[in-house]
């Protein structure tokens, strides 16, 4: 009993988001009244675009930074991938064209925060206004062959051979799992790899945990922020990729809003500490999970679809309470017993 | 006359490790009470349970004939206990008579502030003490020996009776020092105690009315400062076991390997040095006198302003601590909380952050090799840890630092630049470091070593260079280094002229 016992504050101590998802799921399948198989594997379809910005999200959250940027900078980046696409007609330099302009988006906060040493807070903020504000600007102002026919929405053209590839991939299947849901894993498999078997992954959890010690163990700390920088954005600019591939367009005025949140939230729930160098990669995918849930649980329940956000703050305020507190009340329970005893 | 302060019989443990054993300690009215003991006696640790700052396992506070129990800060504040600490704990945004008045604030209706009779009031205290500071100037704009005096004005405006002053001189001039001497005597005549920490003899025997001696966390003697001389207090606070015998074995030294022309930056100016291969150099000097900074000058973790600096005849781009880490130079720094541990890392991976730097373009760790090293280190250092994958902080001071030195072996260094390496790791500790200081010279290492510690560096090295306000004043030969003639030149008591 006393081992089970202790196997289970380890496990909370150290995979607490595995337990919350756990928890989600468990109310979630009897909510939905008997669970499919699809309706689980759908789970990551739709954690796919959060999870992958979170991943990037967590990455600056380990170095001790935050990147406030990233939901505006998905509305930017998806904006524009469409607008390639429209204008190139071809799949692969949309792709390339998603990466590297989220990569450049993130290397600008990276440059600010890394090199110039600005809060990257401010930075982010912003950058958050500057991005979407772009997307919708360009959006207004460009030719409509270009943003595919309207003017407040940035639409993939049916007519180029190209969609049915794009959109077939965004909503296609492979062994019962949605291809997006296959993505997220393999990027959140790469990231886990890249924070625990890497020496640049251990430089992040060093920057992050102490910065000065960091330093003087030669670690090259404005470089490796500016990096991690630009390796959320290049996470955002997959993230906007299956954006457009799921849905065949993009809203600059709504795409990627509160996103920031969401994956900020994703990333504290997953266990990563919000003051750096601290918390496992993989937790990320389950914090992102653990979202989808209730969003699906509300659906599930018929309920108000405004409800939704006061239950997932409720929610990360219980996990966080349960994360900090705990231990201190545990300790204090423990230091009573032994007094009276 | 019942004495002011009388603490019986303390008892304190950290972790299960006893840092007091059953310390008795009197300060009686109107004198000033020198607190000694080498670094890690407990001179803080008997300190701490006064201000409220930690609780005693055992024993009793009596303080003006009332005991004080459960200490807090508030209480001993309110009995007029104050502690002056070495860091400063004044706000530099703040004016001068706010930080006096912090959260004691004189307010008018509706919470407003009086400022002007505020002002009035620390003008009128500074006049009285014979201190000049403008009570509406920013705190940040003061001198270190203004904020020094400010700090004692604050525990005097707070009533203060009794005033723990810890190290107040280390940064200040020797006018400075007279002018403060002069007004705790003042003070002391009014009827204010003070309890004076230091290490610095010739201070102590200039102000101090009686002495207490603390060595390993027991009171070895205490008495009247006029019956003993600064040599026999040395003697007390030393022991006859600090190292057991003399570790010091000559070398033969090699090729020079860190040659510094005219190398200046901020806080070192003009350094000329030739450090040989196999060499171990202490540098030593007051805190503030350059030491410090030079080593971290040479490792490229400060910017240098001028001059040359060469390791192994090549010269080092200096300003870079990767350039500085290629040319093999390692830099272990002071301060080991602040500068070396990364607290959230198990240990091994804190013993290879910097390899890792070196060796970045291969990305994969290959993690069965570090296990394989780590064995080796762990044996050649003494590391006792039971597995390489406890955090860094579930280690001692001491083996935390055996882990610092081991990540900058890891990088193969052959220049070692030890910043205070023993600071705040226990006696055995520092004699196990020290030794292994020794050994690494053997195996050709050129090290050097920056610290206070006098007596430790007659053990290790074979000169001493002694620092006073950035510059090397004073090359000391093995045979010459003494806690006396270091303290002579590091204080600029004697020119060099004199000397010879």
């Amino acid at each position: 009993m006393k081992n089970v016992q202790k196997t289970l504050s380890r496990l909370w101590s150290g995979y607490s988001f595995i337990v919350i998802f756990a928890v989600i799921f468990i109310f979630y399948w009897f909510a939905s009244s008997g669970l499919t198989w699809g309706g689980t594997t759908n789970i990551l379809r739709h954690s796919a675009v959060i999870g992958l910005i979170a991943l990037g999200e967590g990455l600056v959250i380990i170095t001790g930074e935050i990147d406030l940027s990233v939901g505006s900078m998905m509305a930017f980046v998806a904006g524009f991938s469409v607008v390639v696409f429209n204008a190139t007609q071809s799949t692969v330099l949309t792709l390339l064209f998603a990466l590297i302009c989220g990569g450049l988006c993130g290397l600008l906060n990276g440059v600010l925060v890394g090199v110039a040493k600005m809060p990257s807070f401010i930075v982010t903020l912003a950058t958050m206004l500057i991005y979407r504000s772009l997307a919708q600007y360009f959006c207004q102002q460009m030719d409509t062959a270009l943003t595919g026919g309207g003017n407040s929405l940035f639409k993939m053209s049916r007519e180029i051979g190209g969609y049915d590839l794009l959109y077939g991939f965004g909503n296609g299947k492979l062994l019962t799992v949605p291809n997006v849901g296959w993505v997220l894993l393999v990027f959140t498999v790469g990231c886990v790899y890249l924070a625990t078997s890497t020496k640049f992954g251990k430089k992040l959890y060093a920057i992050g945990s102490n910065e000065k010690a960091a330093r003087l163990a030669g670690i090259h700390v404005p470089l490796n922020r500016t990096v991690v920088f630009a390796l959320c954005g290049v996470m955002v600019g997959l993230g906007s990729f299956l954006w457009i591939c799921m849905n065949g367009s993009a809203d600059p005025a709504t795409s990627g809003s509160s996103y920031e949140m969401y994956a900020i939230a994703a990333v504290v729930l997953g266990g990563i500490s919000m003051s750096g160098g601290k918390g496992r990669t993989v937790g990320i995918l389950f914090g992102a999970m653990s979202y989808t849930i209730i969003d699906k649980i509300i659906v599930a329940l018929k309920m108000d679809s405004l409800i939704n956000d006061t239950i997932k703050g409720v929610i990360l305020i219980v996990a966080i309470l349960v994360q900090t507190a705990g231990p201190e009340i545990k300790a204090k329970v423990q230091g009573l017993r032994k007094a009276k005893a | 006359m019942p004495h002011l302060l009388e603490m019986n019989q303390i008892y304190k443990a950290f972790g299960g490790v006893p840092v007091l054993n059953g310390v008795d300690f009197t300060v009686e009215k109107g004198e000033i009470h020198a607190l000694l003991g080498e670094n890690g006696a407990g001179k803080s640790t008997l300190m701490n349970p006064l201000t409220g700052v930690h609780p005693l396992d055992r024993g009793s506070i009596t303080f003006d004939g009332a005991a004080l129990e459960h200490i807090t800060i508030p209480k001993s504040e309110a009995a007029g206990i104050a502690f002056v600490h070495q860091e400063l704990n004044l706000i530099n945004d703040l004016r001068v008579y706010e930080n006096l008045f912090l959260n004691r604030e004189l307010t008018g209706p509706l919470g407003r502030l009086k400022k002007r009779e505020m002002s009035q009031i620390a003008r009128d205290l500074f006049s009285e003490l014979g201190v000049s500071i403008d009570p509406n100037a920013l705190v940040s704009s003061l001198k270190t020996s203004e904020k020094q005096l400010l700090e004692i004005c604050k525990a005097l405006h707070r009533k203060a009776r009794l005033i723990i002053l810890d190290e107040p001189t280390t940064s200040l001039s020797n006018e400075e020092i007279d002018r403060l001497f002069s007004i705790l005597r003042d003070l002391k005549e009014k009827g204010t105690s003070f309890i004076f920490i230091s290490h610095k003899m010739p201070e102590i025997f200039a102000v101090a009315d009686r002495y207490t001696v603390l060595r390993n966390g027991t009171m070895v003697q205490s008495g009247d400062i006029r019956d003993i001389t600064p040599a026999e207090v040395t003697k007390l606070m030393v022991g006859g076991s600090f190292f057991g015998a003399n570790a010091y074995q000559e070398r033969p030294l090699g090729e020079p390997v860190l040659e510094l022309r005219n190398f200046s930056g901020r806080g070192f100016q003009n350094i000329d040095l030739t450090v040989r291969k196999g060499e171990i150099l202490g540098l030593t000097g007051l805190q503030g006198s350059g030491s410090s900074e030079l080593l971290q000058g040479v490792f490229g973790a400060v910017p240098v302003t001028g001059g040359t600096l060469r390791i192994n005849g090549k010269p080092v781009k200096s300003g870079s601590i990767h350039k500085a880490m290629k040319a093999r130079a390692a830099m272990l720094p002071a301060d080991r909380k602040e500068n070396s541990v990364v607290p959230d890392m198990t240990l091994l991976e804190n013993m290879y952050l910097s390899e890792h730097t070196l060796s970045a373009s291969k990305l994969p760790i290959r993690k069965k090799a570090e296990l394989a090293r780590y064995e080796k280190q762990k044996e050649l250092l003494d590391i006792k840890a039971a597995s390489p994958e406890l955090l860094i902080t579930s280690l001692s001071g001491g083996n935390q630092q055996k882990v610092f030195l081991a990540r900058w072996l890891n990088t193969d260094a052959e220049l070692l630049l030890l910043d205070n390496p023993t600071q705040g790791i226990d006696v055995g500790a520092k004699a196990e470091i020290y030794q292994l200081i020794l050994q690494l010279a053997q195996a050709g290492k050129t090290i050097l070593v920056n610290t206070l510690e006098i007596p430790e560096l007659q053990q290790v090295a074979d000169r001493c260079a002694v620092f006073y306000e950035g510059e090397i004043v004073k090359i000391l030969p093995h045979e010459d280094i003494d806690e006396h003639t270091v303290m002579l030149y590091s204080t600029n008591a004697i020119s060099q002229e004199e000397a010879v």
